[in-house]
């Protein structure tokens, strides 16, 4: 896909929107659920954490931590799709390439096969994704670097492995809380997570975050193409690792708390390069804020389009995000 | 300057080159030009220090390229590789400005005076600063090709390689890319061009490394050089050498052998 050329100034407009619109987008969404609450209710109550007031209370409860989470989610799942996309070089990958939320969905599967309480699946996601990707990292690793079409094999294959698994447990596993489990997992989800998932979760997200940011020269160069890159000094292998690593312990963190949200991690980098370019320094704030509105506006929609039912957020976001995107895609080339 | 010396030339257990010595001297263009698959491109790829030779050593200024740091060799010899990815959504200044790279501290994003001088002047050498904001897509490919070469300058290396700098490329646009390069040498650097087109290597460079049958067949003058028995011994085929007049050799196929 061609990405347009943009000045600085333009970029700095961009993101100084896209962070305007996310404040706006958080505000909004607070406010929806069964009790409504005005923009001006949620920023009062912001101001008054864990006020006395009936409002402050909700919000700070349920709500807050509720669209932090939704903001976390989309912005790990798209700095992890740029990260992935940019060393690959390849639009099509997706941060579950590396096989985290493969991994996770079979660990947290096998996990509720044997009876292990709800709130242990988190970790156990966590745990599960971060060995998932190692295990696709190292049968991806050529000599002292990650080989791109290696990783992509291990990445695919290991996926229908654990996605093979998870079937077979849907299909023997009695038709009770076992397979309800698995597949709100499946379909994404934010509800009964709270400060203390979203507090460990964002740890290693941020951690991520930082290394990612850090390795924005490294993915500019890696534009250039391998060869060209290390020519230039840049130490591709250890690039390589850096970008599987904190691609890894995004999607890890991002999984851990939603199950699997589809669609973000694949489509906003892609729109975030048609907003700011392909430099990487801008792309991935571009690209962090981007993904945190998507979700937090989905999540919002999945709890306000049928109260008191909430719809599943990576279904959802599938359903509208996808028509969308194609029409804008499709659209463009026409014109 | 470097300095290829007694260097063998593998791909894992496969030697296909032996043997290869020669030293560039300043203000030098010297030809690399051989049979496909002999190891033009690895041994270019030696020369930058990204392939370790299997045996034998290449040398920069009496150092072990090996041994140097990645983005120090990269201040000191500067790559142009021979066909990249496409390269989208970049401006030509944007692409040019990665040759600074080398120079950048990683916690320093944004080029400094420094890096936007050499940049402006990579930039005018190769007649692009009018270009200079277009996207690199739109280019043509006698464009591009300078825009890589306009890179290579922004590094401010001491030596110049190139790997078939002139293939995609006509007459006046191969002419134009070797004279940036003749240019490069002229200040007291110097480049090494692998070429397919002996005419081309005769024409532009001081001396020739004529690489077949697993060894360097010789290095000298593009007269020492481009000799029937050895470019029949490298390629296989006849090739007629005449001298002209005003002393230049000139090689053409003979359909004959």
């Amino acid at each position: 896909m061609v990405s347009a050329i943009h000045s600085s100034s333009r970029r700095a407009a961009t993101l100084c929107a896209l962070a305007l619109f996310f404040v706006i987008a958080l505000a909004v969404a607070a406010g929806v659920g069964a009790v409504r609450y005005p923009p001006a209710a949620v920023a009062r109550a912001a101001l008054h954490p864990f006020g006395a007031s009936g409002a402050d209370q909700v919000l700070w409860m349920l709500r807050f931590p509720r669209v932090l989470m939704a903001a976390l989610v989309g912005a790990a799942l798209s700095l992890a799709g740029a990260l992935l996309q940019g060393m690959l070089r390849n639009p099509l990958v997706d941060p579950y390439l590396t096989g985290a939320s493969a991994g996770a969905a079979c660990a947290v599967a096998v996990a509720l096969v044997f009876g292990l309480a709800l709130p242990a699946l988190p970790l156990v996601a966590f745990v599960a994704a971060l060995a998932t990707a190692a295990l696709v990292a190292a049968l991806a690793r050529t000599g002292s670097g990650i080989s791109a079409e290696r990783l992509i094999l291990a990445g695919v294959s290991l996926s229908a492995l654990f996605a093979g698994v998870v079937t077979l447990v849907l299909v023997m596993a009695p038709p009770t809380g076992t397979s309800l489990g698995i597949l709100a997992w499946l379909g994404g989800s934010l509800s009964g997570r709270s400060w203390p998932e979203l507090s460990w979760a964002a740890l290693y997200a941020l951690a991520g975050a930082a290394a990612a940011l850090a390795l924005a020269p490294a993915l500019n160069a890696l534009r250039l193409g391998e060869e060209r890159a290390r020519a230039l000094g840049v130490n591709v292998d250890r690039a390589h690792w850096g970008i599987v690593g904190s691609a890894a312990l995004l999607t890890a963190a991002a999984v851990s708390i939603s199950g699997m949200v589809g669609f973000v991690g694949l489509i906003v980098p892609h729109v975030a390069r048609r907003m700011v370019g392909s430099d990487a320094r801008w792309m991935l704030p571009a690209c962090a804020l981007a993904g945190a509105i998507l979700v937090v506006a989905a999540d919002a929609l999945s709890r306000a389009l049928v109260p008191p039912i909430e719809l599943p957020l990576g279904v959802l976001l599938s359903l509208l995000g996808v028509p969308a995107f194609l029409y804008l895609a499709f659209h463009r080339r026409a014109a | 300057m470097i300095e290829v010396r007694n260097a063998a030339l593998a791909y894992g257990a496969c030697v296909f080159l032996r043997g290869v010595s020669f030293a560039l001297a300043p203000g030098e263009v010297l030809a690399l030009v051989g049979p496909n698959g002999v190891g033009k491109t690895t041994l270019l790829r030696a020369m930058a220090g990204l392939h370790a030779p299997a045996e034998g050593e290449v040398v920069l200024d009496g150092r072990a390229l090996q041994a140097i740091a990645p983005r120090a060799r990269a201040r000191e010899v500067a790559l142009v590789s021979a066909d990249g990815p496409a390269v989208e959504g970049v401006t030509v200044r944007e692409l040019v400005s990665a040759g600074r790279l080398p120079y950048r501290p990683w916690w320093r994003w944004s080029p400094d005076p420094e890096d936007a001088g050499a940049v402006d002047e990579a930039l005018s050498r190769t007649e692009l600063s009018h270009h200079a904001e277009r996207p690199f897509h739109a280019l043509s490919s006698g464009e591009r090709q300078r825009v890589w070469i306009a890179l290579a300058l922004a590094q401010r290396a001491r030596t110049l390689l190139l790997d078939e700098p002139t293939s995609h490329l006509d007459m006046r646009h191969a002419f134009e890319a070797l004279r940036l390069v003749r240019a490069f040498a002229a200040q007291g650097h110097a480049a090494v061009v692998v070429l397919h087109d002996l005419n081309l290597a005769a024409a532009f460079a001081d001396r020739i490394a004529l690489l077949g049958a697993g060894r360097l067949l010789r290095c000298g003058t593009p007269e020492e050089a481009l000799d029937e028995v050895l470019l029949r011994t490298a390629y296989g085929v006849r090739i007629d050498v005449q001298r002209r007049p005003d002393g230049r050799v000139v090689a053409f196929a003979n359909p004959d052998g």
